[in-house]
This record gives structure tokens, sequence and C-alpha cells, in this order.
């Protein structure tokens, strides 16, 4: 390669990929800096761990991690565990499989936040699922669903909004199989649990581990799902750090920030290679 | 039981599951908005007793919804602009340019996806003031849109170039094309639908994106998102939060069944992907 040719490239590429490193690059850079003191908006700014220290001895930061990886790691499993069977059986096409198809994607096109309000329509205190069961008699009287403690709606929104991703990229996945190999397996007198764990699993596991990474980084940086649905006594990571950036101590927002970048980046890693594993295993 | 009563029975049950999942909440959705204040909907009424478009006009006339439409409605199509504009020479290099690095630089181009929004935009932010153009947020929101997706941008164009072929540019320089001629019959052809679906991809995420316009735009921009994340939390008035949540589903859900159009040929995985 020439220099000229290398510096043509590099030209091309400063515009695009260039913004890009240099926008999430400083982004990231001022997030570390500032969790040990630099960068101060508001006072002197030289190197401390004491925003690290104090954090770290604080309840509501632990418990913000656990709940956040609570959600995470939940809302990954599950999505990827209803869309498998569905990928499955819109392998291939049927009468209206299209259509199955287009419903169980529009979750994709609606808005989280709007998501959020029509579940919380659907599940309010005087809301029409609190009514119906009612009527059913199966409840004396209607229950507060909203907020709940488990955060059951913070997950069923998530599962809601993201299985249709996993389903997507495991359809993709499913169907480029061709059927001579699933067709070998039968004749060899593979039932269908034993295809799917000796010749779908292991084909389509790079997709099943995009997925559950994708929506495991999604969800355990949730900010509007936690705020709108979940409950009122934990907060999420994000709600946590736009709370501390909302009082001005950037500083501890820069630590709970961090802590979430390496959350997402390890937990996507052990994800990843426990998805791996399992599946491994099961080849046997 | 042959696989086609199976399928029949699945293919019911899976209709009323998303009658659940879907037709319910948006019908619930749209009663709400049309609840008349003079008579409220209580919880012994099947339907809302006054039916009226009186939440609609109210929304339009008494709150930021003009401003936040305005503001929504001219900062994405100028960030799908600027996206395809800035995504197109590194899309020419990534999809018919060979260098070493090209593997690399295709995965570096989806970091703004790996990073959660909200760090984006709180230590976005930050940049802002340490630089002293924190009062420029328009500008800044438009900036950070246009960055952050460009992944989408680029990944649809990196493939559009790759699809333009070698033969029509060798032919169109035989009979003594120009720069620009061999451009407009070569590649333009070839890239038309990329450019489509860049710009309303972008579009689409842009007008959609909570997090940067909520944290960085905050207080004085207000778009649909984050108009609508106010009316859920602080002023929690429930037909009102209808009225927008159906403002900002409806357009959206054409513009996506246009997209899906343009990219039925492509790889769908390509245009999906957002949180």
């Amino acid at each position: 390669m020439t220099l000229r040719r290398g510096l043509l490239i590099i030209g091309l590429l400063t515009p695009g990929l260039g913004l890009i490193l240099a926008l999430i690059g400083t982004v990231v850079y001022i997030a570390v800096s500032q969790s040990f003191g630099f960068y101060s908006l508001n006072g002197i700014s030289e190197f401390s761990t004491e925003f690290w220290s104090k954090m770290v001895g604080r309840k509501i930061f632990k418990r913000s991690i656990q709940y956040s990886i609570y959600i995470g790691v939940l809302s990954a499993i599950f999505s990827v565990a209803l869309a498998y069977p569905l990928a499955i059986w819109l392998r291939k096409p049927f009468a209206g499989s299209n259509l199955i198809g287009a419903i169980l994607k529009a979750p994709l096109l609606v808005h989280g936040l709007v998501a959020a309000f029509l579940f919380v329509n659907v599940i309010s205190y005087h809301g029409i699922l609190n009514q119906f069961m009612q009527w059913l008699g199966i409840w004396s009287e209607p229950r507060r669903l909203q907020n709940d403690p488990n955060a059951y709606s913070v997950l069923i929104l998530q599962t809601w909004k993201n299985m249709p991703f996993a389903l997507l990229l495991l359809t993709g996945a499913v169907q480029s199989i061709s059927d001579d190999v699933l067709d070998a397996a039968r004749d060899l007198g593979a039932g269908k649990w034993d295809r799917f764990r000796r010749v779908i699993a292991p084909l389509t596991i790079s997709s099943m581990q995009a997925a559950m990474v994708i929506i495991f980084i999604g969800a355990v940086a949730d900010f509007s799902f936690q705020v709108i649905a979940g409950p009122t006594n934990k907060q999420s990571l994000s709600q946590l750090m736009v709370s501390f950036k909302g009082r001005g101590d950037w500083h501890s927002a820069a630590v709970v920030g961090v802590s979430l970048m390496v959350i997402a980046l390890v937990g996507s890693a052990i994800l990843a290679a426990v998805a791996r594993i399992i599946m491994r295993g099961r080849i046997k | 039981m042959t696989i086609e009563q199976l399928n029949k029975i699945l293919l019911i049950s899976l209709l009323l599951v998303c009658a659940i999942w879907l037709i319910i909440p948006f019908t619930m959705a749209v009663l709400w908005s049309l609840v008349d204040p003079s008579e409220p909907w209580t919880a012994d009424k099947v339907l809302p007793p006054v039916i009226s478009l009186y939440r609609w006009v109210d929304m339009w006339e008494n709150s930021s919804l003009k401003s936040a439409l305005i503001a929504s409605y001219t900062l994405a199509p100028s960030a799908a602009l600027l996206s395809l504009l800035l995504a197109m020479p590194t899309s020419f290099a990534l999809g018919r340019l060979e260098f070493p690095g090209r593997e690399l630089a295709k995965m570096l181009c989806l970091l703004p996806l790996v990073v959660p929004a909200f760090i984006t935009a709180i230590f976005f932010t930050s940049l802002l003031y340490q630089v002293g153009l924190s009062s420029w947020r328009p500008g800044a929101i438009l900036f950070a849109h246009a960055i952050l997706f460009m992944p989408f941008a680029i990944r649809i164009m990196t493939v559009s170039f790759e699809q333009v072929r070698q033969d029509h540019i060798d032919a169109a320089r035989n009979l003594g094309a120009s720069h620009w001629a061999r451009f407009r019959v070569a590649y333009l052809p070839a890239l038309k639908p990329g450019i489509f679906a860049t710009l309303l991809i972008v579009f689409i995420q842009s007008i959609e994106e909570f997090a940067i316009a909520f944290i960085v735009g905050s207080p004085d921009i207000v778009t649909i998102p984050t108009l609508l994340y106010a009316a859920l939390g602080q002023d929690y008035v429930r037909p009102n939060a209808a009225v927008l949540s159906l403002i900002l589903v409806v357009p959206n859900v054409i513009l996506m069944l246009i997209l899906e159009r343009l990219l039925r040929s492509a790889n769908p995985t390509l245009s999906s992907g957002k949180g």
C-alpha cells in the first residue's frame, strides 16, 4: 500500500469512523476522568479515589448494581428463550406465517415509552386487567400491580420489546440451516429435542450470543421502563447516574457510569461464554 | 394430529395472545385519548361516558406539543441528512477499497450501539460544559444524533457500495464519462435504495431518541419523547399521555412499514435493533 493510498483511506474514514471514535472515545475518557476527580465542573480538579471509595460503601449503589444485573440477565434469557421456539416454528413458510412474523415484530415499531404507558394503562388499579379479574371472580377487589417490588412489570416490558429483536436474529440463523442437515439427523433417529440440541443449537449459537449480548446491554442500562413501571424502592444504575447528575454531583455520576460500562462489558462476555459452554455441554 | 392442524391451533392461540398484547393496549390508549373531561371515565363503566376530541385540541393548543413536533421534525431530517453525508466516504472505503484492518474498522463503526445511551448523553453534556458549548443545545443534539446513528448509515451504505458493479463503472469510464457522470450512471442507481433506507432509519431513530434529547436538551428543548416522558411522570394525566403516545407511535409505524418495503431485498437485521 502506497503512502498516498493510505492517506486516501484515512481521509475517507475520518468523517465517519473518525467522528464516531472521537465522540465515543471522548465520552468514555471524560467519564473515567471525572470518576477520579478530574474535569471538575464545580470545584478543584485533582486526582482522587474518594468518589470511588465513598460510592462503593453506599448501600444504594450495591442495590442498584444487583438490581440492574437482575433485570439485564433475566430480560436477555427470557427474550431468547421465547424467541427460539418461535423462530424454529417459523422456519418454513406456511399459510399465515408472514402475518405472524409481522405481528411478532410489531413491538419493534413501538417506542419504549409508549410501550410503558400502554402497559401501565392496562395494569393500573382501575385498569382493564383488574376489572377483568374481578369480573371473572378470581380477585375480589382490585390489586395494586403497578411498580411491583419484584420488577415483574419491567421484565415483562423488556421481554415484550426485545423478544422480536432476538426473533429477527434467530429466524435468520435458523432459516439458513438446510433441510438436508435436519433430514439427515431425523434419518439417524434424532427426535425433536435431539435435533434442537445437536443440530439447531450449535448452528445458531453465534446469533443467539449476539441477541443475548445486545439485549443484556440494553436492559442493564434501562432507564425509562424502570422510572415508569419499576419498583419505587429500587433504582437502576442509569437512574442512579441521572439522579446524581441532576444534583450536580458529576463525579459520583461518573463512578456509576463507569461501573455500568464495566458491568455491561464483563456481563456480556460472561453471558456469551456461559451460553457457549451450555450449548457445548449439550453437544457431547 | 397433523402438522397443519397443529399449526392452525398454534396460529389461533398466537393471534389471541397478540390481541391481548397489541389490540387491547392500543384500544385502551385510543379510548383514553377520547375521554371528555366533563365526565370522568370511572371503573364501573365499560366505555368512556362522553367521547370528544377535546384532549387532542387541548393538547394542541395549550401544551408544548406544537414546539415539540417542530423540534422533532426539524431535528430528525437534519440528523438523517448529516448522518448520510458523514457516512458516505467511510462506506465507500469499507465497501469498495481493500485495506488492512477493514474488518476491524467495520466493527469499530458499531461502537455507539454498545455504549449505553445515558452514559453517552451525560458525559457528552459534561464535555459540552468543559468546552463551553453548553448553550449550543440544538446543534449538540443534532451532532450527537448524526454520529450515534451513523452505524446504521455506514452498515447500509457499505452494503450498497458493495453492490455497485465494477463492469458498469468500467463501461462508463471506457465511454469517456467524467467523475460526476460515472457516479450518476454507475453508482447512483445501485445506491438509491440504500440512501432512502439510511435517511428513513436515521429519521425514525432520531424521532424516537430519548436519552440525548432528555439529558442534553433539558430544560430548553422539548421533543416528542421528552414531552411524553414528562406526561408520564411529573404531570401524569392519563388522557394526555394517551394522546402523546398515539402521536409518537402512529407516524413511526407507517414510516417503518415503508422502510421494511425498501429493505425487503436486503438483510433485515441491518434495519432493526432500536431500544
